[in-house]
């Protein structure tokens, strides 16, 4: 091993040394087109652009709608007697990813990683899932949260160029509960509404304190964003107010709004991202699945410019940016956020562990496949919210041939991605972080393909048996 | 790697379907064949930059594959540069053609960096130059990839946009054995083959000499 760090050490110096004399002053004349990595200028009047957009939707929806149905099983099958938190909607259950023709998921786990690349045999549902419309991008929101904040704040988010696409029994309860550290004895707090801008006071008077408030006002108040402004580059009909960190958080949950990256360019390379949960946030030491940003606050202060912008300072300041003051606002909004607790999980110790008085036979079953043969918890470690605070590369592409274009997307390596917590997570559908995997059977069928554990049908119902009960 | 090259001559053989485009980009004035779908051949900015830039690279792939199937050391390097050769000749072709249909007038000499290159190619030579060779296919190919991500995402001719999706595969294939077989050479060549041409002589230590160990600290 330190021989082979020696070796990378000095191949690498080696690399740098030759490549800084290759590039020089001479390379500097030719670089790539600016448009590779900055957003252009709109070139037509928004009315022309939203004719164009309105009479392509259609076609933007069923090519979409296709390329789901492909690779899911997208029907309404929920597992018995399985409710999310706050006892809204049902957990989907069962392997919705399709197989390809000629093969089991035992047949393709006993392949090897060659083996399944070299026949194309890798699941389409495990590869990378587009956005519904790669070349724009942007914030998309379920039609539950356009609606609610239509109706509380008479606000518009919904985009004239594309829908959400994915079928709501797939997505998170709405409006999610609100569990907080410092009233445990409360349970839900959110009185069954969505928190907006109009409600927020009401609801959490007596119940937070005043500069947890006006963090809650901030995380409530509409800022500009690149789909959501004042400018003829956006993608809604009216000149928006914008967007609120609350919007794809629901109840500082998630509503399954997704958006790309703001952390790749160029354009067609950025991958889906679906918003995260902020439960548990407390115990977090990295936010951003690429960006490991060290602190809550790094995270508040830094989404103005790319989860709003997409990484994309120059078009922020165009559109109207929102940076708030770290002392004093991102200082209130992360203590707001830092109180978000997980729902209770009432069979799990202050471990993270099953109490054994509580769990079935099933769940204790799931737990050991988890800890042991699954090898899920050398990066979900139960005693630390299921996390690992590091990023890990699953190298997904030992399985297929990278580069293809799907819906106008390429299909590249996700390289690392943060460990994500477990820790309520059949609230949290769909899983991974594009939302590749509608359900937790998924899940287990991709990390048993994934990591090569070869687990048997028996071992993957008790790990979905037991992360229902985390 | 000839499947992939089949994968590309089919693709262009097939009708071009067109890309979802943002049609806030569109060029102003540009026929569609749809509402939001700029008609075939109508180039935009970025497709014309894409062509120019990528007609110049290919070129130079060619000249420079020659050079190294008469100048390069390894039989390797030499392998390397007969594929270059036979696939950015065939690439070459194909994109002069869309271009053609698109009216996009293509440059006809290298860019200042290539000729650069060119220059450093042929003042090396053994080990020195495979390197050079490889690290320059390194860094085209880096690029290559880039431009065509870039015409895939921001072009808006369909059939350009078409040939840069089935040609992405085919040049990540080449950036992944260019990659491999650079790290093979770096980790046979002497150190001082990698300084700048010219102003080293060969043999000469580029560097202080790395430490076989770090040293003991005592307390």
């Amino acid at each position: 091993m330190a021989r082979c760090t020696k070796a990378t050490s000095l191949l690498a110096a080696a690399g740098i040394c030759s490549i800084a004399c290759l590039i020089g002053v001479g390379a500097l004349s030719v670089p790539l087109p600016p448009d590779t990595t900055y957003r252009p200028l709109p070139t037509r009047p928004l009315s022309a652009v939203k004719a164009d957009d309105e009479a392509q939707k259609p076609q933007v929806m069923a090519r979409q709608s296709d390329l789901l149905n492909q690779r899911y099983d997208l029907t309404n099958r929920p597992i018995p007697g399985v409710m999310m938190s706050a006892a809204k909607k049902p957990v989907q259950g069962g392997v919705r990813v399709k197989l390809p023709a000629g093969v089991t998921w035992d047949s393709l786990a006993a392949m090897s990683p060659e083996e399944i690349r070299q026949r194309g045999l890798l699941p389409a549902g495990f590869l990378p899932l587009p956005h519904v419309k790669q070349a724009t991008g942007g914030q998309v929101f379920p039609d539950r949260q356009i609606d609610e904040v239509r109706r509380q704040e008479d606000r518009d988010l919904r985009r004239f160029d594309v829908n959400f696409d994915l079928p709501d029994h797939l997505t998170p309860e709405f409006p999610p509960p609100i569990f907080l550290t410092t009233q445990p004895h409360l349970g839900d707090v959110s009185r069954g509404q969505l928190l907006t801008i109009k409600n927020f006071y009401e609801l959490m008077n007596g119940i937070i304190t005043p500069v947890q408030m006006e963090g809650l006002r901030l995380l409530l108040t509409p800022f500009p964003q690149e789909e959501f402004n004042q400018t003829e580059d956006r993608k809604v009909a009216g000149q928006s107010m914008g967007v609120t960190c609350l919007d794809c958080h629901s109840n500082f949950h998630t509503n399954g709004a997704f958006h790309l990256t703001p952390d790749v360019r160029p354009q067609a390379a950025r991958f889906r991202l679906d918003s995260t949960s902020l439960r548990g946030m407390f115990n977090q030491q990295i936010h951003g699945s690429k960006r490991s940003l060290r602190s809550i606050e790094d995270f508040t202060e830094f989404e103005q410019r790319t989860a709003y912008f997409n990484g994309d300072h120059v078009s922020a300041t165009r559109k109207g940016v929102h940076l708030p003051d770290r002392p004093n606002q991102v200082a209130m909004m992360a203590q707001m956020q830092n109180i978000i607790d997980f729902p209770p999980a009432p069979k799990l110790d202050p471990f993270g562990r099953l109490d054994h008085a509580k769990a079935s036979e099933q769940e204790l079953a799931g737990e050991r496949v988890f800890c042991g043969k699954g090898r899920c918890s050398e990066c979900h470690m139960p005693q630390t919210s299921f996390l690992d605070n590091n990023m890990h590369d699953l190298k997904l592409e030992r399985f297929y041939q990278f580069g293809r274009t799907v819906n106008d997307f390429v299909t590249l390596p996700d390289g690392p991605i943060k460990t994500f917590t477990l820790r309520g997570i059949k609230d949290s559908p769909p899983y991974l972080h594009d939302g590749r995997l509608l359900t937790l059977a998924d899940t287990v069928e991709f990390f048993n393909l994934v990591l090569g554990t070869k687990l048997t049908q028996q071992e993957k119902e008790a790990l979905v048996a037991y992360m229902l009960t985390l | 790697m000839r499947a992939l090259i089949i994968v590309a001559a089919m693709a262009l053989a097939m009708p071009a379907a067109a890309q979802l485009g943002n049609p806030g980009f569109v060029t102003p004035g540009t026929p569609q064949s749809a509402p939001g779908v700029p008609a075939p051949n109508h180039a935009n900015t970025q497709d014309r930059l894409f062509a120019r830039l990528l007609a110049t690279g290919g070129a130079a792939e060619v000249d420079f594959g020659r050079l190294a199937g008469s100048k390069a050391q390894s039989e390797a390097v030499k392998e390397f540069a007969s594929r270059m050769v036979q696939d950015h000749t065939k690439a070459n072709g194909e994109l002069a053609s869309l271009a053609n249909a698109a009216q996009i007038p293509l440059p006809g000499e290298m860019d200042p960096d290539q000729k650069d290159m060119r220059a450093k190619l042929e003042s090396a030579t053994g080990a020195l130059f495979d390197l050079t060779y490889m690290q320059g296919q390194v860094i085209d190919h880096q690029k290559t990839v880039i431009l065509l991500q870039l015409e895939i995402g921001q072009g808006q001719d369909a059939p350009m946009q078409q040939w840069a999706s089935a040609t992405l595969p085919v040049v990540l294939n080449h950036l992944e054995m260019a990659k491999t077989l650079l790290a093979e050479l770096a980790a046979q060549t002497p150190q001082a083959a990698s300084a700048p041409v010219g102003t080293v002589p060969q043999g000469a230590p580029l560097a202080a000499p790395v430490p076989r160990e770090r040293p003991v600290q005592k307390k």
